[in-house]
């Protein structure tokens, strides 16, 4: 793929990918054929911006793990009320790097 | 999620629910009330979980009933804690991945819209009624 279209794509979405993912996803984009170019667009990802707000509000109810569709894990924090708080807590610090991970996770299915 | 990342953590989470669950019954008997709940020690309010613990410890002493009323979630986690080491065991032993596969299957049945739309007036309704207990 042209890689001024690669460059654009990184800057504006860099926040949603961890920075050490960054070389690996550009020369995956480079090599990619321009008729996927709609697919990965279209990608839904997630901002961890928005989890981070999301967790520290509505973390004890796991509604943090159901928006990345860790769905078992959001059903098991809200029956534990947030895993008796501890969780919650330690999902404070885990989250964003968890929604990251989701969202290569998403990007890879087309790379 | 891996396989084995999953067993580690359900074999981790029933081990705290049973020293939490000891640690609470001891508690009773000493008559004192303590609640790590975040969103009660805040805002004063139930959560849709809270008496789950108090419904689960009246599970033990086999009054089903008084469990029910107190927080249906109860009956649920008490059937689950009761359930899943056996099933763990079982898992770990013959090294198959039966829980494995159930819990993908069950995470794939809570995605479907209606399932999940049921299940969350479902929790709303039981905190609506925590809150009206004033638990």
């Amino acid at each position: 793929m042209d890689s001024q279209k690669v460059d654009m794509y990184l800057m504006a979405n860099a926040k949603f990918f961890q920075s050490s993912q960054i070389p690996f996803i550009r020369e995956r984009l480079l090599a990619m054929d321009e008729s996927k170019w709609a697919y990965i667009q279209a990608v839904d990802l997630k901002d961890p911006t928005t989890l981070i707000i999301v967790s520290v509000l509505a973390g004890g109810f796991g509604i943090d793990r159901f928006l990345i569709g860790d769905t078992g894990l959001g059903v098991a924090k809200l029956l534990t009320c947030g895993g008796l708080g501890i969780w919650t807590i330690v999902d404070w610090f885990l989250i964003m790097d968890l929604t990251k991970q989701k969202n290569i996770e998403k990007l890879n299915a087309y790379l | 999620m891996t396989r084995n990342r999953l067993y580690l953590l359900l074999g981790f989470g029933l081990f705290a629910g049973y020293v939490w669950l000891t640690w609470s019954w001891l508690q009773t008997e000493n008559h004192q009330t303590f609640t790590p709940c975040l969103f009660k020690n805040t805002t004063g309010i139930a959560c849709p979980s809270c008496g789950s613990t108090r419904s689960v410890l009246l599970l033990s002493h086999g009054n089903f009933r008084d469990a029910l009323l107190l927080n249906p979630l109860g009956i649920i986690m008490g059937l689950i804690i009761l359930i899943a080491p056996f099933w763990l065991l079982y898992d770990i032993a013959f090294k198959k991945d039966t829980i494995y596969t159930s819990y993908h299957k069950a995470e794939n049945f809570i995605k479907i819209k209606w399932v999940a739309i049921t299940l969350i007036i479902l929790v709303l309704i039981n905190w609506a009624w925590n809150i009206q207990k004033g638990l």
